[in-house]
């Protein structure tokens, strides 16, 4: 639905969105991805209800509300986008609104006009001024197969439980 | 946490900007905006028992003051506890503004706003925490509101946890944040005012609010802010 090709030829729907569609953002650094990565994007104007999980990154500048699970990918929420959703993601960037917890398997980076009310779940942060966050943040370990942390439907649990930097696992 | 043992074997330096003790306690050479905090230095002291403790953060969260922790050991959690209180009130004026007058039958008292806001605010089990830094927020808050938080902030605290928390002593001329440079010092950050101050603490009231506490202690700095350190 919000593929590439989508977004080479806007469809109708999109169309007829007032917003303009928002180009790629500037590459961010990925670390241990693939070097030809898909983004899929959810543009300003769109909103999405319902669950988002596959295999390519995703830029999101629309609304989501629902299930964002993309355990071997980056998120990013862009200054327009507002997600009211779980998000799971190897890496998630935000510089919008979300409302809902932040599980990642690499690290999370909220940004200057970022907004996040919900607990923040990951092995690294980092944390621009004038990010705003209501929550918790817990680290984790970062586990050395992000293949498997965050994936599938089983309980992760094991991966991720709340930890102290550095430490061990209670 | 044994806070009386403590305090008679090894407590810093009583009070003052410029603690007694060696190394950088001393404010001299620091920047204007850093400060020397006895207050911080004590507060750390007495949540070093606490293995993987949990901290709340009421002022907004930086990336230092979460990494200081998070190196540590600890959990942090953040609540910019005066910003979701302005943003509440604006919601309620706004509520009001537009809301039908039948509705308003209910008369708006501070006390009702803060049990309302405290539906949504300060929502964590009770004994969620090992450590809550107040900053200066407590002076912002209407001073009938204030006790109300305290007596959420109580519960919400583990025994033998510790609350930090500032009082100026005259009123403030610049809104600022707060943040960890080091296990001594915080970074006063200037900051668009979101809230004017509103009271200006004496001794015996801080010790008023904080009575549900079974200690307390309190540095006055140079800078004429009183921080306190509360045992719950």
């Amino acid at each position: 639905m919000w593929d590439k090709k989508n977004e080479a030829k806007p469809s109708s729907q999109a169309a007829e969105v007032p917003a303009p569609i928002v180009s790629t953002p500037a590459p961010e650094p990925v670390t241990a991805a693939p070097a030809a990565r898909v983004t899929s994007k959810i543009s300003s104007g769109l909103k999405i209800h319902g669950d988002v999980f596959g295999d390519s990154d995703l830029y999101v500048d629309g609304e989501v509300q629902g299930k964002i699970r993309l355990a071997n990918s980056r998120v990013t929420v862009g200054p327009s986008g507002r997600v009211q959703a779980e998000m799971e993601a190897r890496e998630i960037i935000i510089d919008g609104s979300v409302q809902g917890d932040l599980k990642a398997s690499d690290n999370v980076h909220l940004g200057p006009s970022s907004r996040v009310v919900g607990s923040v779940l990951t092995p690294r942060i980092a944390i621009d001024d004038g990010a705003r966050l209501r929550g918790k943040v817990e680290t984790v370990p970062a586990n050395p197969s992000r293949e498997s942390s965050v994936a599938g439907d089983a309980p992760d649990s094991q991966n991720l439980r709340p930890v102290s930097a550095g430490a061990k696992a209670e | 946490m044994n806070w009386m043992a403590k305090t008679r074997s090894s407590a810093p330096a009583s009070a003052g900007v410029a603690s007694a003790k060696p190394g950088p306690a001393s404010s001299g050479n620091l920047p204007a905006t850093l400060r020397v905090s006895n207050g911080l230095k004590e507060f750390l002291w007495l949540i070093s028992d606490v293995r993987h403790g949990r901290i709340l953060d009421l002022g907004p969260v930086w990336q230092s003051t979460v990494s200081f922790f998070v190196d540590k050991g600890y959990r942090v959690s953040a609540e910019d506890l005066l910003r979701t209180w302005k943003d509440f009130l604006t919601a309620e004026e706004e509520h009001l503004r537009t809301a039908p007058i039948a509705e308003d039958n209910e008369k708006i008292s501070p006390s009702l706003l803060t049990d309302k806001f405290l539906e949504t605010a300060l929502q964590y089990p009770e004994q969620s925490f090992h450590g809550v830094l107040a900053w200066d927020l407590l002076d912002y808050f209407d001073p009938v509101v204030v006790p109300i938080l305290m007596k959420r902030l109580s519960s919400i605290l583990h025994p033998g946890g510790a609350v930090l928390a500032l009082f100026h002593s005259r009123p403030v001329e610049r809104f600022q944040r707060y943040r960890i440079v080091d296990s001594q010092t915080v970074e006063l950050l200037s900051a668009p005012t979101i809230a004017v101050h509103a009271h200006v603490f004496q001794n015996r009231e801080i010790l008023s609010l904080f009575d549900q506490f079974r200690s307390s202690k309190t540095f006055v700095g140079r800078d004429q802010v009183r921080e306190g350190l509360f045992l719950k």
